[in-house]
């Protein structure tokens, strides 16, 4: 574990730093508060930290209140070493943030077993950061593949389209559906289904840069966004991630299984009059259009047969692969 | 401050002068530590009696205050009980400007220094490496 000692006297301070190494820590010595708070608001700072009160450039005091003031860091313990003769101060040290006090001259035992306490306090947190951040990733992905759940991605999308308008370039939003889906649970069972959504959710993650966003739509659909998309390499992404899927089996438990996808793809920059909801209406018609062309394939929506019925959008729709 | 705590701070019951054994419990036993800590002591006495002389004969009572809550803070680490008492009466009076006091007590802070630094030294030559 790593501790900071803040000291301006040097015997004091090697006297500390000597007694904690002992201990087992990690020390870094410091002679002046604001040498202090500069280590403690570093990347990776130390989280523990034993500030004497008076000191000049920033005294303890301050460095805990200006620590306590920036919330969005790890939290970090807070120990103020002051003198018997201060101990009226003591309310003041503690309100200005810092989490317990010592008496100098310290007792070793007592030192360490207020340090204990400052684990204990710091595991506790590290706990519920860990849960929290569990619980924010349970709330935003999906269970079974980790890709964005449905509610995130729609959101993501929609702000991702209004943002390429705005900046006048492309988003390219592609509905992507496995070909025969329930005649593989129905084949081989559900676990083996589940296998396979994970698995395509895979390829389709790998397939996409790091700022495009995959999700999944729902039983076998999947949304990707491609941000900032040439229009004219759109089709031969959708081709990519197409291949991707249908280019060698998935090894499943039960045994290898060929897999395909459709693909619907809409432009963001070919319906610009759209709503996000219609644009995303545009690519499912183009997915039911790459059903209806006998699957595997990519479709394009075309801006032509807006208001047109269904059935026609869907006849309209472009076809690029066989 | 009141005559009567001022009265206390100038004639504090009498302490050890140095309780070596009590810091050899802190340093655990580490000989060597010692010797490093009473290297720096030896320097940083003579350093820090020098700043406080001065401060004095300049009437710079903030840093006066400032140098005896150090050494304080030094000679309780150190165990040395007696002189870190004195220190901080000394601590406490230049706080509140109190020249004669403030020149009473360095001058018995020295003195008391003046009693343990030859004790420092033996043991410094004892504990040689």
């Amino acid at each position: 574990m790593r501790i900071i000692i803040a000291e301006d006297d040097a015997i004091s301070r090697t006297l500390l730093e000597g007694t904690l190494q002992r201990a087992g820590y990690e020390v870094i010595a410091v002679e002046n508060g604001a040498k202090a708070f500069a280590e403690l608001v570093k990347h990776d700072a130390p989280r523990l930290a034993l500030l004497d009160w008076i000191m000049p450039e920033m005294d303890g005091v301050e460095v805990c209140r200006e620590i306590r003031r920036r919330k969005e860091q790890a939290y970090t313990y807070l120990i103020l070493l002051s003198s018997r003769e201060s101990k009226e101060d003591i309310v003041a040290g503690l309100e200005s943030g810092a989490d317990d006090y010592l008496t100098k001259p310290f007792d070793v035992d007592e030192l360490k077993a207020r340090l204990r306490t400052g684990h204990r306090i710091l595991e506790l947190e590290d706990h519920l950061v860990e849960a929290r951040e569990s619980m924010r990733f349970h709330a935003t992905h999906d269970l079974l593949t980790s890709l964005w759940n449905r509610g995130v991605i729609l959101e993501l999308m929609a702000h991702e389209i209004t943002r390429s308008r705005r900046e006048r370039n492309c988003t390219a939003l592609m509905m992507c559906d496995i070909d025969h889906f329930k005649s593989v649970n129905d084949q081989y069972g559900h676990a083996i289904g589940d296998e396979v959504l994970r698995e395509v959710a895979r390829r389709l993650h790998n397939s996409v840069r790091s700022y495009d966003m995959v999700g999944r739509y729902g039983g076998e659909e999947f949304l990707v966004a491609l941000n900032k998309c040439n229009p004219e390499s759109a089709v031969s992404r959708a081709e990519n991630l197409r291949t991707k899927v249908a280019g060698r089996p998935i090894q499943t438990a039960d045994k290898p299984l060929t897999v395909t996808i459709s693909i619907g793809l809409a432009l963001s920059s070919e319906f610009t009059q759209c709503t996000v909801e219609e644009l995303m209406h545009q690519a499912d018609m183009a997915l039911y259009a790459a059903k209806a062309a006998g699957r595997n394939c990519v479709r394009v929506a075309q801006p032509s047969s807006i208001g047109k019925p269904a059935d026609e959008q869907i006849k309209e729709a472009q076809v690029l692969t066989p | 401050m009141p005559k009567q705590k001022r009265e206390a701070a100038l004639e504090h019951p009498r302490q050890n002068d140095w309780d070596l054994q009590e810091l050899m419990e802190r340093l655990g036993g580490d000989q060597e530590f010692l010797r490093e800590l009473l290297v720096m002591f030896r320097e940083d006495v003579r350093m820090n009696l020098q700043k406080s002389r001065k401060a004095m004969a300049e009437s710079d009572y903030e840093l006066l205050t400032r140098t005896a809550h150090t050494m304080k803070g030094m000679l309780r680490n150190l165990s040395m009980g007696v002189a870190a008492e004195t220190a901080a009466a000394l601590e406490q009076v230049s706080r509140e400007n109190l020249q004669g006091e403030s020149q009473e007590l360095l001058e018995r802070l020295t003195k008391e220094l003046d009693g343990i630094l030859p004790e420092v030294e033996a043991q410094l030559a004892e504990a040689k490496p």
